[in-house]
């Protein structure tokens, strides 16, 4: 079982890395977001200077890169299912939950390169976070990263068409980005906006984030979004799993 | 190659009579009442299409078996029930010794399955896809197990290219690579040559010949009836989810007439009733009359004669072999190419 996991995990990464301009790409988005957009956020924080703007927008970014980078991760699947190379392995001795597994623990690694680089920009800047935040910050960003691919992976053999999974990706993307504050701080929201933020999941992961890097151990975020992505990670992994079964019609 | 086909070019069938009766070879594949039902939902309703209907078959160690019918017959059900992908409504096989529905892990470990998209991965080289799926079977040096098998099928060169740059032909002959890495008693083909050129084709039915001479057991679906002719050692015909007919092509033949002979005439109903006494079986197909004898060379003069004496007048005549076409045709009353168009 954690053999062919691990197998799996290093094809896959293999596969990201034979061409590894796209990777690259990947890793400096996150990098761009830091560096183009926490100047213009200076205008709107408390205090004015780039590092309270990176304080507030950091945790922000993490969050954002856990969840959208994972988020299309599925289309990989849905080309495999199409030239048949998902059905093959499915019939091979391997075991069938590492087929996914293998892929969600690639995207994992990924975001873990990505975070750090994004840690780096941001400590190099001037942010200061503790070692504790730090590692929970990082725990954090891989619950969410994990919700995100397993849900990925479930819908895009659900789905299985790219067309109709772009779509619907889209269609949840822009509530989701906004109602979590992750630009600008749900603060600055109107009530209604206030209301509903906390009905989705992602909120509660960049209030957490935010009071990470503001130190501030003891918020009662920081355990919701704990226990809130943890459940859900293990929710859309397990779906994710199970979605397999349908590969074969 | 030349020694594969005796008995299709009109020698004797010689295995049948042969004195090794009870040492026959065990079977790799004994598979009886498989049955396949799929439920599509959509706005317009349910709708239930019995795609297998109570298959069963039996193939020999080390023997090519084909599965021949038209598209939508059941043959991809068929292969895709007995590699474990889809679990059958009803019906029991056994696989290389392995019980299908109890043991589909042990099953597994026994066969290659190639299908019909292949399975060959876009941005990823031949050689580490197939690498991987040494890997997955525990071969003891993948390495060594893929750079063999790459050098079998002609793939060195490419090997390292990415799955999308290489052709139909190259694509296919991955994809068997991929099923074979791990010296596999069995091998699935799904429609091995769908859209290859006939020289490709060609080429790929030299190397499943080779895989008999390797002790390979093969069971291949196809729509092509020259590709079962020409590879198989025995077939089954399948359509609508039922077997029709099952034996060697040669016997196939045999069973329907050895010769056909296939005529335009003016009047086919009268033309008909003059050749009955003379041949085995008469067939109006919309504007031919196909006469089936069992040797054509001897029964023309005849035939000619009869026509003229009931002063038919005849617009075209040809005398061929019989071919698959004509069992189907025989057994289903359409061609296979017909068969093909509506479905």
């Amino acid at each position: 079982m954690i053999r062919h996991t691990v197998l799996f995990t290093g094809y896959e990464l293999k596969k990201s890395f034979s061409n590894p301009v796209w990777p690259l790409f990947g890793i400096m988005q996150p990098v761009l977001y830091l560096l183009m957009f926490a100047p213009l956020l200076k205008t709107m924080t408390p205090g004015g200077t780039t590092v309270d703007a990176l304080r507030v927008f950091t945790p922000a970014s993490m969050m954002m890169i856990a969840v959208f980078g994972s988020l299309f991760s599925g289309f990989g699947l849905i080309a495999e299912l199409r030239n048949g190379s998902l059905e093959r392995y499915a019939v091979s001795p391997a075991w069938r939950p590492a087929i996914v597994l293998g892929r969600v623990a690639k995207d994992m690694v990924v975001l873990v390169c990505q975070a750090i680089l994004v840690l780096v920009v941001a400590i190099a800047m001037g942010v200061r976070i503790g070692a504790v935040e730090l590692v929970l910050v990082l725990l954090l960003m891989a619950a969410t990263g994990l919700f995100a691919s397993g849900l990925s992976q479930g819908l895009a053999l659900t789905v299985r068409d790219e067309n109709g999974m772009s779509q619907t990706l889209n269609l949840f993307m822009l509530p989701i980005m906004l109602l979590a504050g992750l630009f600008v701080p749900i603060s600055f929201a109107p009530d209604w906006m206030k209301t509903l933020a906390p009905i989705n999941p992602l909120y509660h992961a960049v209030e957490a984030g935010r009071a990470l890097f503001a130190g501030r151990l003891s918020d009662s975020s920081i355990p919701v979004a704990f226990g809130l992505f943890v459940v859900l990670a293990v929710l859309t992994t397990i779906w994710s799993m199970r979605s397999l079964r349908r590969i074969a019609g | 190659m030349q020694r594969a086909l005796p008995d299709r070019v009109g020698g004797r069938p010689e295995a049948d009579a042969s004195p090794c009766k009870e040492r026959e070879p065990p079977m790799i594949i004994q598979a009886d009442g498989l049955r396949k039902t799929f439920t599509t939902r959509s706005r317009k309703g349910t709708q239930t299409v019995e795609a297998v209907r109570g298959v069963g078959l039996e193939v020999k160690k080390g023997e090519i078996f084909g599965v021949l019918g038209p598209n939508g017959a059941g043959k991809t059900t068929t292969i895709r029930m007995l590699s474990t992908l889809i679990a059958p409504d009803a019906g029991k096989a056994l696989i290389a010794g392995h019980d299908l529905l109890k043991e589909p892990a042990a099953v597994r470990r026994n066969l290659g399955y190639v299908s019909q998209a292949g399975g060959v991965e876009d941005t990823t080289s031949a050689r580490a896809q197939i690498v991987m799926a040494a890997k997955i079977h525990n071969v003891t040096d993948p390495k060594r197990a893929t750079a063999e098998v790459l050098e079998r099928f002609d793939l060195t060169e490419m090997a390292d290219r990415p799955g999308r740059t290489l052709s139909g032909g190259q694509k296919r002959r991955v994809a068997i690579a991929i099923g074979l890495v791990h010296s596999p008693p069995l091998l699935f083909l799904d429609e091995p040559t769908t859209g290859l050129d006939p020289q490709n084709r060609a080429n790929l039915w030299e190397r499943i010949r080779q895989l008999r001479e390797a002790g390979t057991s093969v069971l291949l679906s196809t729509h092509y009836l020259d590709e079962a002719d020409a590879l198989c050692d025995r077939l089954m015909i399948v359509d609508h989810g039922e077997v029709v007919a099952e034996g060697t092509p040669g016997d196939l033949k045999r069973e329907v007439s050895g010769d056909v002979i296939t005529l335009r005439a003016d009047d086919l109903e009268r033309a008909a009733d003059t050749l009955k006494p003379l041949a085995r079986e008469t067939r109006v197909d919309e504007d031919v009359l196909r006469v089936y004898v069992d040797d054509g060379e001897h029964t023309l003069p005849a035939l000619l004669r009869a026509l003229e004496e009931q002063g038919i007048g005849l617009s075209s005549i040809a005398l061929d072999r019989s071919t698959l076409d004509d069992v189907f045709l025989a057994k289903t009353g359409r061609t296979l190419r017909d068969a093909g168009a509506d479905s």
